[in-house]
């Protein structure tokens, strides 16, 4: 068992009503899985994906990954915690413009005390994986969405996370890439074994996974 | 890391080339103020204090009540204290006595001559004072009464090498103590450049106790300074107390207050008020330390202001870093060192700046500083340094970085309303400084102005003002009587002293009808010649003034109005009175002229006639003539005193320095102020082009929707000139304030009127109009299809 969400409620009070931005959410991740989260916009699966990814809290409920009781645990320790095994991807990419290609990739290794001999290594080994060595001194303006999303999941595994997030991280590309970059997902979950869960507003996208969640007005249906 | 972030911040300086040049130019600015400043502080703090006896040495002054309700306070005193000091109190170590020469002596070696400022002291002077001697025993130097001391320069100017010197014998004149010897060198000493005290030679006391007539030594004589060296752990209050009434003690006639000030502390604190040491120049180091730091201050407001108004340019950067794992010690950290490497660079830049701009600051201040790279200099400007780059990096990294990640991402950031207030209150804040500092210049200048034109009851354009030199000593008459006949001159006199100062003082006069009140009252008094009155354009009140009717005039005396009045004298003309010698018949009443600079009212005053008191001489030229007038004066100058030069001044000119400390506050204050009202505008500037990036969509939506591009202009700038106006709400009443007190120093101000404060609030709206107008046309000349298709 990679996560497991019991009974999650988050809620955000708005002119004295509550309004409930995850309702009683229940869901369990075994290693090795790709699971989509679907749903139409505002139904709650981008906050449970940041919910997942303790980028954000939870009101109620209990969220155990690994051995650990996230929701026990203080600020640091979820954060060396995410840190440690989970990579994001973004729809908007989110590369800093002002770095290339190869200092975006090692960027997070930077914050996970890695000598800078094996960083190298490590941003090597990736871009070789990916097939972006020509593309390492670029800047991310100089590449299309495809490859700029490419390097963004390049940026994700580097630290060999167990579980990859990913958020719409096809929405501002166009089929041919969305494709590419699905297949990417596709063969890291199966060759890699690497568990993924995405959020997703395509049918197609989600077939590529191995189970599908889907979400309505902050509850699972 | 620490290679991954330079590069980040490298390349984001390269794409925000404009906030960065506005941040490197203000705070290079501010530091270079900070460290001129400093340069000049600490050479202000450094005056006396090399004396190795520094903490144990003190001056002896009086306070003397001036007849009129309050104390003033002299800084000499009787040669009969140097011994009763010696002799008497325990609790002097060590004293020693030194009587300044009012003008220059004439010093003679063979055929060469030059003029030198010199004093007589005491045979202790070079063991209480640390001026370091070249040669010469310091014991023994100054005990015999043919020796002289003197000073390295002049020994070098008269015989080449300092070691040839000693031994040799030298001439000196002195007319004022009509001096006239020939002194052995004994020895050699420097005055350092920190030395309030600069003097070319020393005679010794005995020199002057020689020429001193014994009759006049007395307690109430004030010829000489007296410092003393008191013994260690001597409690200077207790000390005070005892001494306080010595002079009494030893003649009860004299009703004076004797008491111990730090020699040291003389050169800053060198003014006293009603008896009390009130400061002095201490005053203008303080405010100036104040006004660079403010000035810093101001630009690392606009660091802060730039920073936190464009976080939205390094959000996403925080966010991401975040979101790979990056915790907020690390992004504070690296936020600081952002801001310290600015400062660090601007630093480089002030230091460029300082070296530039030194030679100006020393002429204004009137000191030789450098930009020495010494141990306690280096520190002390590299703290500076750091503190600014942790203050103005403080505020921006604890702010961009406390953003929840997922917001961030989404880039929802929406400044708060206390965020929107603390950048408002901190733009307030600048303003509010630049204004002081505008309303302070100007005042300032009006009132320099208002001085130097003031009618000071006597005319001093075009007053020639030498000393009284050499043959000049015995044939004063017969040079004056030519020089009356020279085209180009209107008339000719001569005076003790000078006009900006009548130094002497005396009391303890009588006149019929005199009260018991009025018997301390103290007097001004100068010796002045024939045609004095009319040379210097005084006007007569009643009587007549002194003609040539020598030894007569010696009986005579003429008052001022002022101390007609307070003396109480209905018909002043033809009483005989005692003053400065009995039975003085009043000749004439001259109207009341200032002899002081105008922080002080005018005092009771008379004139005497005799002539051998006298030091200068005054010749009135013709306007427009002066050229031909100097030249003749040149000549006839040369046939009386060949070889001399004809060594003259303009009395304007020295009127003018009265008040240098006043230039040089303002001379300075307009520099700070506007690089105070500068530095402020560039942040402004920023500000305004941020808040137009900020609004291009709201401007857009109201530019669809028809407004015009006016409306949109007044729209724009309206954010800020509302700004610049709360600054003067705070700090119109502030600068009131100030420049009432500042003003109250003198006897003869400006009046404040509104004009001073409107004029300064409209220099401020003029150019935060100016600043943010372009902006704002800008913003609002964009076509907004631009604008709204990016949504």
């Amino acid at each position: 068992m990679l996560l497991q969400l019991n009974n999650i409620f988050k809620w955000v009070n708005s002119g004295g009503q509550r309004i409930f931005l995850l309702k009683d959410i229940n869901l369990e991740v075994e290693e090795g899985e790709f699971i989509s989260v679907m749903g139409p916009s505002g139904s709650g699966k981008s906050t449970l994906l940041n919910v997942i990814g303790m980028l954000d809290g939870f009101d109620e409920g209990e969220y155990h990954f690994l051995d650990e009781s996230v929701h026990n645990l203080k600020e640091k320790h979820r954060s060396n915690l995410y840190k440690e095994y989970i990579g994001f991807v973004f729809q908007s990419y989110h590369l800093l413009d002002e770095l290339t290609v190869k200092e975006n990739l090692e960027m997070p290794l930077l914050y996970k005390k890695y000598k800078g001999a094996e960083r190298k290594a490590m941003v090597a080994d990736m871009l070789d994986r990916f097939n972006i060595v020509g593309k390492k001194d670029l800047f991310p303006t100089q590449l299309s969405g495809g490859q700029q999303q490419l390097v963004g999941v390049a940026r994700a595994l580097i630290a060999n996370p167990k579980l990859i997030l990913a958020d719409e991280p096809t929405g501002n590309l166009n089929s041919q890439q969305s494709e590419e970059i699905m297949a990417l997902f596709k063969k890291l979950n199966e060759e890699d074994g690497v568990t993924i869960i995405q959020v997703t507003h395509s049918e197609k996208n989600a077939a590529y996974g191995s189970r599908i969640v889907n979400l309505l007005d902050g509850r699972k249906v | 890391m620490l290679k991954h972030n330079l590069l980040l911040y490298l390349r984001n300086i390269k794409k925000h080339r404009s906030s960065f040049l506005i941040n490197i130019v203000g705070l290079s600015t501010g530091l270079a103020c900070v460290v001129l400043v400093y340069l000049w502080v600490s050479d202000e703090l450094a005056m006396d204090k090399f004396h190795e006896h520094e903490e144990r040495l003190y001056q002896v002054r009086r306070n003397v009540s001036d007849g009129q309700g309050s104390l003033v306070t002299f800084s000499s005193n009787s040669s009969l204290m140097l011994t009763a000091l010696q002799q008497e109190v325990p609790e002097v170590e060590m004293a020693t006595a030194v009587y300044e020469f009012n003008n220059s002596a004439r010093l003679e070696v063979d055929d060469k001559k030059l003029s030198a400022i010199g004093s007589m002291a005491s045979e202790d002077f070079f063991k209480v004072f640390s001026y370091p001697l070249l040669s010469g025993d310091k014991n023994t130097v100054l005990t015999d009464v043919n020796s002289v001391v003197l000073s390295l320069e002049l020994a070098t100017n008269f015989f080449g090498k300092a070691s040839e010197a000693i031994g040799k014998t030298i001439s000196i004149k002195q007319g004022g103590q009509r001096i006239d010897e020939v002194f052995t060198v004994a020895g050699i000493f420097e005055v350092p450049e920190n030395s309030s005290e600069k003097f070319d030679f020393l005679l010794p006391y005995k020199t002057f106790l020689k020429y001193r007539n014994p009759d006049d030594i007395r307690w109430y004589s004030n010829s000489s300074s007296i410092y003393a060296l008191l013994r260690h752990n001597v409690d200077l209050d207790a000390f005070n107390n005892k001494m306080a009434d010595y002079i009494k003690k030893k003649n009860k006639n004299v009703d004076e207050q004797v008491f111990f000030t730090k020699f040291s502390d003389s050169y800053l604190r060198g003014s006293f008020e009603n008896g009390k040491q009130v400061g002095g120049r201490i005053t203008y180091v303080v405010l100036f330390s104040i006004v660079a730091i403010f000035v810093l201050l101001i630009a690392c407001i606009n660091f802060m202001n730039l920073s936190t108004a464009r976080a939205s340019r390094r959000l996403k950067e925080v966010g991401v870093k975040k979101a790979v794992g990056a915790n907020r010690r690390s992004l504070i950290f690296q936020f600081l060192s952002e801001s310290l490497l600015l400062s660090f660079f601007a630093l480089v830049c002030a230091c460029f700046l300082v070296m530039l701009i030194m030679p100006t600051f020393n002429t204004i201040t009137g000191k030789q500083l450098t930009l020495v790279l010494e141990g306690q200099m280096v520190s002390t400007i590299l703290l500076i340094t750091l503190l600014t780059g942790l203050l103005s990096g403080s505020y921006p990294a604890l702010y961009l970085t406390k953003f929840n990640v997922v917001k961030v991402l989404k880039g929802k950031i929406n400044s708060t309303f206390g965020e929107l207030l603390v950048r408002k209150g901190l733009v307030v804040f600048q303003f509010s400084i630049s204004l002081l500092l505008i309303v302070a210049v100007s005042v300032i200048y009006m009132q320099l102005d208002y001085v130097q034109s003031k009618n000071l009851g006597f005319n001093k354009d075009n007053v020639l003002i030498f000393e009284r030199q050499d043959a000049l000593t015995n044939s004063m008459d017969a040079f004056l009587e030519q020089a009356r006949q020279l085209p180009g001159v209107v008339n000719a006199s001569y005076m003790q002293g000078g006009m900006t100062n009548f130094s002497n003082s005396s009391r303890g006069h009588t006149w019929p009808g005199q009260t018991e009140a009025s018997k301390q009252m103290t007097f001004r008094h100068a010796h002045v010649g024939p045609e004095f009155i009319e040379t210097m354009g005084i006007e007569m009140k009643e009587g007549r003034s002194y003609i040539d009717e020598k030894p007569d005039n010696e009986s005579k005396i003429i008052l001022n109005e002022t101390a007609v009045k307070l003396m109480g004298l209905e018909n002043p003309i033809g009483t005989i009175i005692d003053m400065r010698g009995p039975n003085r018949e009043i000749i004439g009443v001259v109207k009341d002229f200032n002899i002081q600079s105008l922080y002080n009212e005018i005092a009771p005053m008379a004139l005497l006639c005799r002539t051998e008191w006298v030091s200068n001489l005054v010749i009135k030229i013709k306007a427009g003539e002066e050229k031909t007038a100097i030249t003749n004066l040149t000549k006839l100058y040369d046939k009386f005193n060949p070889g001399l030069e004809f060594d003259f001044r303009f009395l304007d000119n020295q009127y003018q320095e009265l008040y240098r400390a006043e230039q040089r506050v303002s001379t300075l204050s307009k520099y700070f102020a506007v690089m105070a009202i500068l530095i402020s505008c560039l942040g402004l500037f920023g500000l305004a082009a941020f808040s137009a990036e900020r609004r291009r969509k709201e401007i857009s939506i109201r530019k669809v929707l028809g407004q015009s591009i006016s409306q949109l202009t007044i729209m724009l700038s309206g954010e800020f000139v509302k700004l610049v106006m709360v600054s003067m709400l705070i700090s119109l009443p502030i600068s009131y304030l100030l420049a009432t007190d500042w003003l109250s120093q003198f006897a003869y101000k400006i009046s404040l009127h509104a004009g001073y404060f409107i004029g300064a609030a409209a220099v401020a709206l003029f150019v935060a109009m100016f600043t943010v107008g372009g902006q704002a046309i800008k913003a609002a000349h964009k076509n907004p299809i631009n604008a709204l298709r990016e949504e």
